[in-house]
C-alpha cells in the first residue's frame, strides 16, 4: 500500500509530549511521584554532600588524639563531644561517612559491572559457556565471605581501604551474575532480539545495545539495594576489625568504639549519632530502591 | 523458467536442519533443495510444524545455537555457500543482501528505543553515512511503507504503535538497505484481516518497484494466491509439491494439496461444516523412517506408501510432486527392480 492510500491524518495536539514517553521517562515521572522516595532521595543527595565536604565542615583534626580531653560531653567546643581518644566526634562522624559512602558506592560499581559481564555473556550465549561461567560464578560464592575477609587481612596486614574494596568485590558479584543471567535468559527470547541479529548486529552489539537497555532498571534497582547492603558490610567488617583500617575514620570504626558496656550506658554521643546516619542512610537507600522497582515496574499503579 | 536457471539468486540444496532431543538429531527440514530467482516472490505453505520457520531461520544462520543446526546441504545466496561462512561476514549480508520481517510486530521491535533509531540502526550497521542523513533516509522510509505523518513517528516508541504500523515499521527496518531477498516469515499472522491486506498489497508494491525476490512463508493460501509467483507445498519438512501458482491451484497433484484447497471455504457453497483433514502432522520425534509422510491421513493411501519413500517427480512444466500416484515420483531404484 502506497502512502497516496494512506489517509493523511491531521496532526494532533498530543505530538507535543512525544518526546516524554520512553520508558525510561515514564519511570521516571512515576518515581517523582513518590513522596516517600523522593523525600529519601533528598536526604541520600543531603547526607552525601555533607559528607564529601567533611573538609570545609570539620571543626578538628579526625585523627589527632587529644589526651587532655578524652571522653567529653557534647560542648560548644566538640558539637558531639570526644571519643576515649579525645577526637571530636562530630569531625570523626563527617569523615566517617566519606569513606563508609565511598567504600559502599565503590564496591557497589565493581559488583554491577562485574555481575553484569558475567551474567549477560552467560545468560546470551547459553551452552557451555553458561555452564563455565555459572560454575565459576558458584564457586565465588561458595568462598566463606568472612573467613576469606579475615585471611586477606590476615596475610596482608597494613592494608589499607583499596584491599577493603576488591576483596568485598571479588566475593559480591555471584549474586548479580545470576540475577542477570535470569534477566537475559527471559528477555532473550523476545522476536527484537532475532530481529537484531537479522539486521547484522555482532553478538557484543546484541547484548551491550539491544537486551541490556531491557534490563537495565533491574540493575539499577538492584545497585541500589546492593549500595545499602555494602555499606552494612563495611560497618559490621570494621565493627569487628577487619574492615576498615582502625587509623581512617568510618561509620564501622566509630561504632567499634561502643563494644565496651560503659560506653554504651554512658557515653551515647559516641556511638548514637554514626548509628543514626547508619540506619536513616540504609532506610533511606531502601526506599528509594522499593520507589524505583514501583517506578520501573509497568503494573504498579502509582 | 528455464533461461533463469543459471542466475538463481538463492539455491538451497539437499538442506537438513533441525534440532537436537535428548541428544538425538531430529530433521525439521528433510532434504529440501529449491531455487529463487531475482525478482519473483515465492511461497512456502505448509501447516503448523512442517518446518517452514526452521528453513527460514537455517537461510539467516539464526536457529538457536545450542539446539538447532543446519546438518546437511547448502544453502547459496548468490553463489557464495552460507553454511560455510563465518559470522562476521555473515552480519555484513544479514539485513543489507537479504532482510527478514517476523511474525510478531508487537515483539520485533526493541521497546526501549524509539522507532527511528532502530531504524537508523539498520542503516549504520551496513552504509557510511551521517546521522543527519540516517535519520533523513529514516523518514523516507517510513512514508515509503505508508505511515502517515513519518517525521513525527520516527520519535515514538513501540508502544506507541499499532500491531499494522509496526509491522510497516518491520518492514521498512527489512527493505532499507535494499537487500536482494526478503524472507517474511507469516508477515500478517499476528494481524486482523484489514491490515493483513494492506501489508501483502505494500509488499508487493514494494517488490514490484524494487525487483527483489521475495520468500513468502505463510499458511494462509488465500495470501498464496494473491502474492506468489511460485509456490512450495511444504508437509512434515518435504517438499510435497511445487510449481508455479496457476499449477498449484488450478491443477493440484498431491492429495494434501488437493485436501487442503478443498478445505477453503467458497461464497457459493452452502456448507454445514468446514471440512478439516483428519489427524495431525507426525511430530518431529516419530515421524516415520520410510513411506510417504502423508500416508496416515492420505485418503487415496495405496499399500506400496508406506513401504516406498517417494521422490520429487516432474510431471511436467517444471511441476513437481512427491507421491506415489504419479509414476514420475517413484524412486528410480524402485521402478527397476519391479520392471
Amino acid at each position: 500500500m502506497s502512502q497516496t492510500t494512506t489517509p493523511q491524518l491531521p496532526p494532533t495536539v498530543s505530538e507535543s509530549k512525544v518526546k516524554g514517553t520512553s520508558p525510561w521517562a515514564i519511570g521516571m515521572r512515576k518515581f517523582f511521584k513518590n513522596k516517600l522516595a523522593v523525600t529519601s532521595l533528598l536526604f541520600l543527595i543531603i547526607m552525601f554532600a555533607v559528607s564529601f565536604s567533611a573538609d570545609l565542615l570539620d571543626t578538628h583534626d579526625p585523627t589527632k588524639v587529644d589526651i587532655m580531653s578524652i571522653n567529653e560531653a557534647p560542648s560548644k567546643d566538640h558539637y558531639l563531644g570526644t571519643d576515649e581518644g579525645g577526637r571530636d566526634v562530630y569531625t570523626r562522624l563527617l569523615h566517617g561517612g566519606q569513606v563508609s559512602l565511598t567504600i559502599g558506592l565503590s564496591i557497589t560499581v565493581l559488583v554491577i559491572i562485574t555481575g553484569t559481564i558475567f551474567g549477560s555473556i552467560a545468560g546470551y550465549f547459553g551452552g557451555w559457556v553458561d555452564s563455565l561461567v555459572m560454575r565459576f560464578t558458584d564457586y565465588v560464592l561458595t568462598l566463606p565471605f568472612l573467613v576469606f575477609v579475615i585471611v586477606v587481612k590476615a596475610i596482608f596486614v597494613d592494608t589499607g581501604v583499596l584491599t577493603l574494596i576488591f576483596v568485598v568485590s571479588l566475593l559480591s558479584w555471584g549474586g548479580t551474575a545470576r540475577m542477570v543471567r535470569g534477566k537475559i535468559l527471559s528477555e532473550k527470547e523476545n522476536e527484537y532480539v532475532l530481529s537484531a541479529i537479522s539486521i547484522g548486529c555482532k553478538p557484543s552489539k546484541v547484548i551491550f545495545k539491544h537486551l541490556l537497555p531491557n534490563v537495565i532498571s533491574t540493575i539499577i534497582v538492584q545497585s541500589v539495594y546492593l549500595l545499602a547492603a555494602m555499606i552494612v558490610i563495611e560497618t559490621a567488617l570494621s565493627f569487628l576489625g577487619f574492615g576498615v583500617p582502625a587509623n581512617i575514620p568510618s561509620w564501622g570504626n566509630i561504632m567499634s568504639t561502643a563494644s565496651t558496656p560503659e560506653v554504651i550506658e554512658q557515653q551515647w554521643w559516641i556511638w548514637v549519632p554514626a548509628g543514626l546516619c547508619i540506619t536513616s542512610t540504609i532506610l533511606a537507600i531502601n526506599f528509594v530502591g522499593e520507589g524505583l522497582k514501583d517506578a520501573f515496574n509497568p503494573k504498579s499503579l502509582r | 523458467m528455464h533461461t533463469q536457471k543459471k542466475e538463481a539468486l538463492l539455491e538451497i540444496s539437499e538442506l537438513e536442519a533441525g534440532f537436537m532431543i535428548n541428544k538425538q538429531f531430529y530433521n525439521a527440514v528433510d532434504k529440501v533443495s529449491f531455487k529463487v530467482n531475482p525478482g519473483k516472490v515465492i511461497c512456502v505453505v505448509g501447516e503448523s510444524g512442517c518446518g517452514k520457520s526452521v528453513m527460514s531461520l537455517s537461510i539467516m544462520g539464526l536457529l538457536p545455537k545450542q539446539v538447532g543446526k543446519v546438518a546437511r546441504g547448502t544453502i547459496r545466496f548468490q553463489g557464495r555457500n552460507l553454511t560455510e561462512i563465518t559470522n562476521d561476514e555473515y552480519n555484513k549480508i544479514r539485513g543489507k543482501e537479504i532482510g527478514m520481517i517476523f511474525q510478531e510486530p508487537m515483539t520485533a521491535l526493541n521497546p526501549v528505543f524509539t522507532i527511528g533509531y532502530q531504524l537508523e540502526e539498520v542503516l549504520f550497521n551496513h552504509l557510511k553515512i551521517s546521522k543527519k542523513e540516517a535519520r533523513q533516509r529514516s523518514i523516507e522510509l517510513l512514508s515509503h511503507v505508508g505511515i502517515p505523518r513519518p517525521e513525527k513517528i520516527v520519535d515514538q516508541f513501540p508502544h506507541q504503535l499499532s500491531g499494522g504500523m509496526r509491522q510497516r515499521v518491520m518492514i521498512a527496518m527489512a527493505i532499507s538497505c535494499q537487500p536482494k531477498l526478503l524472507i517474511a516469515d507469516e508477515p500478517t499472522t499476528a494481524l486482523d484481516v484489514t491490515i493483513q491486506a494492506q501489508i501483502l498489497e505494500l509488499l508487493r508494491d514494494i517488490q514490484e518497484k524494487s525487483g527483489m525476490a521475495v520468500m513468502l512463508i505463510t499458511h494462509d493460501l488465500g495470501v498464496v494466491a494473491e502474492m506468489a509467483d511460485e509456490v512450495m507445498v511444504m508437509y512434515a519438512g518435504k517438499i510435497v509439491e511445487q510449481g508455479t501458482a496457476d499449477q498449484i491451484f488450478n491443477d493440484p497433484k498431491h492429495p494434501y494439496l488437493q485436501l487442503l484447497l478443498e478445505a477453503i471455504p467458497r461464497l457459493d457453497e452452502e456448507k454445514d461444516r468446514l471440512y478439516s483433514i483428519k489427524g495431525i502432522v507426525p511430530s518431529i520425534v516419530n515421524m516415520p523412517k520410510t513411506g510417504c509422510r502423508f500416508v496416515s491421513r492420505c485418503p487415496k493411501a495405496m499399500p506400496d506408501c508406506s513401504e516406498v519413500s517417494p521422490d520429487m517427480g516432474d510431471v511436467g512444466f517444471e511441476h513437481k510432486v512427491r507421491c506415489l500416484l504419479y509414476p514420475e515420483s517413484y524412486p528410480k531404484e524402485v521402478t527397476e527392480a519391479s520392471r
